[in-house]
């Protein structure tokens, strides 16, 4: 077990790190957890991002946090929790303002009105906007580390591959545009005029092919992002973690590594309460599992805390074992 | 007087380019002119698909592009739903 400090030393050009798995397994503890780490021990500058709709970084950091942009919690620390709602609320009026401007008009016509409001209230949206975000944090640089709270995995799943497709289509659009353009100025040329304005159209494509190919092309750098499956010594956590491999390698992305999490300490196995011990001894039987079957993945084990992990304080204790786990388990 | 007649030549001069231009380039300009036509509206169609009932990607980036598009979503439209014949193989 090399523990996240050493991963982070032999991978020092990591800028991005995603804790991904199933649902209350510990992602955000985790990524709080290096966040603090690295911000606070460290004295790296580092963002912590969640990009879960249930987002529970504010629970952790105790401080409220949600749709407040960047918080500085501690030195060097910083941590977002988007409110995708209101993010779409504001797009959606600028892009209402940006008509209005343009056309000089009072009232949007109805018809459009209508495409704009619809638009605005479907399910993908959400997930647009929170990548959008997550985008652009990455495209401003202004941070060493990007830690970023996943979605239980599905959805962060979706997410990577959203980065595939996305840019895809904005490269497909974007030459339908240029192509225009080249008829624009074959028609100029021929009248022998010349084509005075920019494609202001193009200019937005360009601009979000800058940001969203930037996030891509760090997204899938497997030297500047490292993926992190957090896990407990369960049966169904450790189906999950199969079958998320499996996506992993469909993917073309490549695992950094497993974090173990809640794991009951093997002196207990005596413990005069049976629901204790056996509780104890399930975990056992299940930590042999997991060497055996992802032994050189597993990077940290935290044990299960007699508090829940919340404040800086824990926070600090859980990174002790995340970043410098001890040998024995 | 060298002043008037500088003026009727260059009127004879813009004239003769006329001509020339209607004779030689200006259908070739109209051929250029349509197909561009048929860029914009296809372009208008891979991003405000789902204005017409047809599923596009998710439509975030697509509203951003929205106000470019307005001038021209009407004849797009209207070219989409035109009835079509076989004239229009003659005609297009």
């Amino acid at each position: 077990m090399i523990g996240l400090r050493q991963y982070l030393e032999q991978n020092n050009e990591t800028k991005m790190i995603i804790f991904a798995g199933k649902g209350g397994l510990g992602k955000t503890t985790c990524s709080a957890a290096l966040a603090y780490h690295l911000a606070v021990n460290e004295g790296k500058r580092c963002l912590c991002f969640s990009t879960d709709p249930q987002a529970s970084l504010s629970d952790i950091f105790e401080r409220d946090i949600f749709g407040k942009g960047e918080i500085e919690v501690a030195p060097n620390l910083y941590v977002v929790e988007i409110d995708a709602d209101k993010r779409i609320r504001e797009y959606i009026e600028d892009v209402k303002r940006k008509i209005r401007e343009m056309y000089k008009m009072e009232e949007i016509p109805p018809e459009i009105e209508s495409y704009i409001e619809t638009s605005a209230v479907e399910p993908a949206m959400y997930e647009s906007a929170t990548y959008d975000a997550m985008a652009e944090y990455l495209a401003e640089g202004k941070y060493d580390y990007y830690i970023f709270d996943m979605p239980p995995f599905g959805h962060g799943v979706r997410m990577i591959a959203m980065a595939e497709i996305l840019s895809m289509w904005v490269d497909r659009i974007t030459d339908a545009r240029k192509k225009a353009k080249e008829y624009d100025e074959i028609a100029a040329t021929l009248r022998g005029q010349r084509v005075l304005s920019e494609d202001k159209v193009l200019e937005e494509l360009y601009d979000i092919q800058r940001k969203l190919g930037f996030f891509k092309d760090v997204m899938l750098d497997r030297r500047k992002t490292a993926f992190f499956m957090v896990m407990t010594p369960e049966k169904m956590s450790i189906l999950d973690t199969e079958r998320a491999l499996d996506m992993f390698k469909e993917l073309g992305l490549t695992l950094s590594g497993i974090v173990v999490n809640q794991v009951l300490p093997s002196s207990l196995a005596n413990n005069s309460s049976k629901l204790l011990a056996h509780r104890v001894e399930m975990q056992q039987r299940y930590l042999d599992e997991i060497r055996r079957k992802f032994g050189g993945k597993v990077v940290s084990v935290i044990p299960m805390f007699d508090r829940e992990p919340k404040g800086l304080g824990m926070l600090g204790e859980v990174a002790k074992y995340l970043v410098n786990p001890p040998t024995a388990v | 007087m060298s002043e008037k007649r500088s003026g009727v030549f260059d009127k004879l001069k813009d004239a003769v380019k006329q001509v020339t231009y209607g004779m030689a380039l200006h259908s070739q300009v109209t051929g250029v002119l349509k197909t561009r036509m048929y860029i914009e509206h296809l372009f208008t169609l891979m991003i405000l698909g789902d204005m017409l009932g047809l599923p596009i990607l998710p439509p975030y980036y697509s509203l951003r592009l929205l106000p470019y598009t307005i001038p021209s979503i009407k004849s797009w439209k209207h070219r989409f739903y035109r009835e079509r014949d076989f004239t229009d193989i003659i005609y297009g």
